[in-house]
C-alpha cells in the first residue's frame, strides 16, 4: 500500500511507543465490567455472611472470608444491596445527599455491587464524586525523592526543595537495598530542613520498612501491598491476616501507614482469575478497610502499564480511587509510575485527580529528574514544575505546589545537604565532602554528582545500625552542629508518635505541626460555594509565578 | 529518699495502674469525640508517655541532653484506646479496632513484633506455631484481641493450605 503522509507522521508520534492491547478477559486484561465478574449477591445466616457475590462460604478464599467477617456491615447490607445500582450511583453524585450519608452505603455493598455502581458513571461523574467523597477537605500532594546513585547529599537537597515547594509527604526508595537506612535518614533530614512537619517514608521490603519506622528514620509507611486474588496475595508473601497484624504493629509505634494496591497487579502477576481489574481492586480495598488501615495508595501505581493498555483503563484508575473514597479511606491517588510517552496522555490522566483534588493527587510526583526516579519514573517530574504551576494558575486549582524563588531553592538545598553532612559525621557514617554539598546544591540530578564509595557507605550504614542508632541521635547531631531549627523539627516529628493524632485518616501536618486530617478537616462538599476553596492568601501565592510579567514593567 | 526517685516511682505506679486498668477492658465511653482532636492540642491531659510524663514534659532540650530517653517518644495503650474512641465518633469502626489491636501490641518488643509478623506470612508456621503465638500474646501481654485474630488466621491458613509444609 502506498502510505499516506499523514499516517506516516502519526506513526511517529510518541503515543505510538505506548503499549495497547485489545481486551482479553480470560487473562484479566479488561479494565471494568468483565464478562466473568461475579454478579452482586449476599446472604446472611445466623449473623454471618454465608454467600458473597455468588460464592458459598465453604468456597470462600482468604479474601472473601476476610471481607465477609471483617469489612462488611451485616446490619445494613441486605438493605443496601436491594437498592438499584444506578440509584446508588445517583446518590453518590447528588449534592443533596451528604458525604456522610453516602459513606454509610459503602460497607453495605459487596465488592461486585460497588463495581457495578461505579460502572454507571462516566469520568466526569467520577471526578465530581471524588470532589465530594475524598476524606480530607484540603487536597495535598506527595513526591518521590530518589536517585540512581543513592547519593545522600543529593537526596537531602532534593527533599529540602520538595518540602519548600509544598509537598506534604516525601517518599524514597533505593537503587541498592542496603542503602535504605541512609536514604531514609537523608530525606527525613532534608525534609525537615525544607519545612517542619513534612512526612517521610522509605519504600522497601515490609519488615525492613517497619524496622526503620521503629528506629525513627521514617515517619510513615506506604509500601504495604495488598492484592485482589489469594494466589497473588500469597505470592506477595503475605495474607490478609499478616498484613493486618503489620498495620497494628505500625499503629502500636504511633506510626501512620497506608496500604498500596492497584488495578493490573493480578493480571501482571498472572493470576487474575479471569476477573476485571477493577473488580479485583475492589476486593483489595474492602480488605484494606477490614484491616482497619486508614488509607490506601492506589491508581494502579507500579502496574499502570496494564490498565493503561486496555480500553477504559484510565477511567478504571479513577474508579479505583473513587471506591477507596467511598469506603472512607485516605487515597494517595496514583499518577505515579510512567505509563506513556505521550505528554497529552499523561496530563489527561493526571487531570482526573488534579481537578477534583484528592488526599494526595500524586502518590509520587517525581521531585527528581526522571532518570533518577527509582520507582521506574513518574508521570511528572522536576522539569514539569513550571507547567504544573501554570495549570494551578490557569484553573485556580490547588494541586499542592507553590511557586518558589530560585535563590530560596538554592539556599534550602544547601542547608539540607549541610545538615545531613553534620548528621553523617556524628553518626560515624562516611564523610559527605564540601564538594558533594556544593554539587548537590546546584545539581539537576545525580549526573551532576560525584560517585560515592559504595562499599564504604555500606560499612558505615551497617555499623550505624549495629550501634542501635535511632532518630534521637539524629536530633542530637543536628543540634550539636548548629542546625537547631532542623533538630527541633526532627524532634517534633518524633514527638508526634506519643499522641498518635496522625494515625488518623488522611493526616498531614502544617508547618506548626498542627495535625490536619479527615477528623478535624472533614470534607464537607455539598455543591458550589462549599467544601474546599482556594483561600485568598493561597491564591495570591499561586498567581505569582516567577515568569509572569508585571504590567508596570512593560514598555519601560 | 530523693525527690526524683519518689517522683519516678509514683509515675511508674500510676502508669502501671492506668495501663492495667485499660488493657484489661478498653474503656468505652470516656466520651472522647472528634471535638477532642487533635489530642496533642485539645486533650493534652489524656496523653502520657510510657513512664507517665505529659507531652509538655517532653522537651527538645531534655531529649538533646539525654535527660529524657528516646523510649519516651512512644505511644501508650491508653492513648491508642483514646484515639480509637475518637475514630468511632467519626464512624470508623474498623480503624478503631485496628487501634485497639495496636494498643495491645505496645507492650510487645520491637524484635518480637517483627518475628510474629514474619511468622504470620504464608508457609512460615505450623498451626501449632500459630496457636502458641496466640497463647503467648494472650498470657504474656494480655493481648486478647490479637490472640483471637491469630487463632482465626490459623484456621484459615489450615483450610487454605498456607501453613508450613503446605507448599
Amino acid at each position: 500500500m502506498k502510505r499516506s503522509k499523514r499516517f506516516e507522521l502519526l506513526d511517529q508520534r510518541p503515543v505510538h511507543q505506548d503499549g495497547f492491547i485489545k481486551e482479553w478477559p480470560e487473562a484479566g486484561l479488561v479494565a471494568m465490567e468483565g464478562p466473568e465478574d461475579p454478579k452482586p449477591s449476599v446472604k446472611i445466616e445466623n449473623g454471618k455472611i454465608v454467600n458473597l457475590d455468588g460464592k458459598k462460604r465453604e468456597d470462600f478464599d482468604m479474601l472473601d472470608q476476610f471481607i465477609a467477617d471483617h469489612t462488611l456491615d451485616i446490619d445494613i447490607i441486605e438493605d443496601v444491596m436491594a437498592q438499584d445500582s444506578r440509584e446508588l450511583a445517583h446518590k453518590i453524585v447528588d449534592v443533596n445527599v451528604s458525604r456522610d450519608k453516602v459513606k454509610k452505603l459503602g460497607l453495605g455493598m459487596t465488592p461486585a455491587k460497588m463495581v457495578e455502581v461505579v460502572g454507571h458513571m462516566n469520568v466526569v461523574e467520577m471526578m465530581f464524586a471524588v470532589q465530594k467523597m475524598r476524606a480530607r477537605k484540603t487536597p495535598s500532594n506527595q513526591c518521590h525523592v530518589t536517585n540512581v546513585k543513592d547519593h545522600p547529599a543529593l537526596l537531602a537537597a532534593d527533599a529540602a526543595e520538595a518540602a519548600l515547594r509544598g509537598f506534604d509527604e516525601l517518599e524514597t526508595t533505593v537503587g541498592i537495598v542496603r542503602y535504605a537506612p541512609s536514604n531514609a535518614i537523608s530525606i527525613m533530614v532534608g525534609g525537615q530542613t525544607g519545612r517542619g512537619g513534612v512526612l517521610t517514608q522509605c519504600a522497601v521490603e515490609e519488615a525492613m520498612e517497619l524496622e526503620m519506622g521503629m528506629r525513627g528514620f521514617t515517619a510513615y509507611a506506604e509500601t504495604v501491598s495488598v492484592y485482589g486474588t489469594e494466589q497473588v496475595f500469597v505470592d506477595g508473601d503475605d495474607t490478609p491476616w499478616s498484613k493486618s497484624f503489620l498495620a497494628s504493629a505500625y499503629a502500636s509505634r504511633g506510626l501512620k501507614m497506608r496500604y498500596t494496591s492497584g488495578t493490573g497487579s493480578e493480571a501482571e502477576m498472572g493470576f487474575a482469575d479471569g476477573k476485571s481489574m477493577l473488580y479485583l481492586e475492589a476486593r483489595c480495598l474492602y480488605m484494606t478497610k477490614g484491616a482497619g488501615v486508614q488509607g490506601i495508595q492506589n491508581g494502579s501505581i507500579s502496574c499502570v502499564g496494564v490498565p493503561g493498555a486496555v480500553p477504559s483503563g484510565v477511567r478504571a484508575m479513577l474508579a479505583e480511587n473513587l471506591i477507596a473514597m467511598l469506603l472512607d479511606l485516605e487515597c494517595a491517588s496514583g499518577n505515579d509510575q510512567t505509563f506513556t510517552h505521550s505528554r497529552t496522555r499523561r496530563t489527561a490522566r493526571m487531570l482526573m485527580q488534579f481537578l477534583p483534588g484528592t488526599d494526595f493527587i500524586f502518590s509520587g510526583y517525581s521531585a527528581v529528574p526522571n532518570y533518577d526516579n527509582m520507582f521506574a519514573g513518574s508521570t511528572h517530574d522536576v522539569d514539569d514544575y513550571d507547567d504544573y504551576l501554570v495549570l494551578q494558575r490557569d484553573l485556580k486549582v490547588n494541586g499542592g505546589l507553590v511557586p518558589v524563588d530560585e535563590e530560596d531553592v538554592i539556599k534550602i538545598r544547601n542547608k539540607g545537604a549541610k545538615a545531613l553532612q553534620a548528621v553523617f559525621k556524628e553518626l560515624g557514617m562516611p564523610d559527605i565532602t564540601d564538594e558533594e554539598v556544593e554539587a548537590a546544591t546546584y545539581a539537576h540530578g545525580s549526573k551532576d554528582m560525584p560517585d560515592r564509595d559504595v562499599r564504604e557507605d555500606f560499612r558505615g550504614i551497617e555499623d550505624m545500625l549495629k550501634r542501635g542508632t535511632t532518630g534521637v541521635a539524629i536530633v542530637q547531631a543536628l543540634e550539636k552542629n548548629g542546625f537547631e531549627d532542623v533538630a527541633e523539627n526532627f524532634f517534633n516529628l518524633l514527638k508526634q508518635r506519643i499522641a498518635g493524632d496522625y494515625l488518623h485518616t488522611a493526616a498531614i501536618f502544617d508547618e506548626n505541626f498542627h495535625c490536619i486530617s479527615a477528623v478535624n478537616d472533614q470534607n464537607d462538599y455539598a455543591g458550589p460555594g462549599t467544601g474546599y476553596r482556594v483561600s485568598d492568601e493561597l491564591w495570591e501565592k499561586l498567581k505569582d509565578i516567577r515568569f509572569a510579567r508585571d504590567p508596570e514593567d512593560i514598555g519601560e | 529518699m530523693d525527690k526524683e526517685l519518689i517522683e519516678s516511682i509514683v509515675r511508674d505506679v500510676l502508669g502501671n495502674f492506668e495501663e492495667s486498668g485499660n488493657s484489661a477492658s478498653p474503656k468505652r465511653g470516656s466520651g472522647l469525640t472528634a471535638r477532642d482532636y487533635p489530642m496533642g492540642e485539645k486533650s493534652k491531659d489524656k496523653v502520657k508517655t510510657p513512664s507517665g510524663q505529659t507531652l509538655d514534659d517532653i522537651e527538645f532540650k531534655k531529649i538533646v541532653s539525654g535527660e529524657t530517653p528516646g523510649s519516651e517518644l512512644r505511644i501508650t495503650a491508653e492513648t491508642l484506646n483514646h484515639q480509637a474512641e475518637i475514630a468511632r465518633s467519626v464512624d470508623r469502626e474498623q480503624f478503631a479496632k485496628n487501634l485497639e489491636r495496636a494498643a495491645e501490641l505496645t507492650k510487645v518488643g520491637d524484635e518480637r513484633i517483627l518475628e510474629i509478623y514474619n511468622a504470620l506470612r504464608p508457609y512460615r508456621s505450623t498451626k501449632q506455631d500459630m496457636l502458641e503465638i496466640a497463647d503467648e500474646l494472650e498470657n504474656e501481654y494480655d493481648a486478647k484481641i490479637n490472640a483471637a485474630f491469630i487463632r482465626e488466621a490459623a484456621q484459615v491458613y489450615e483450610k487454605r493450605k498456607r501453613l508450613k509444609g503446605d507448599r
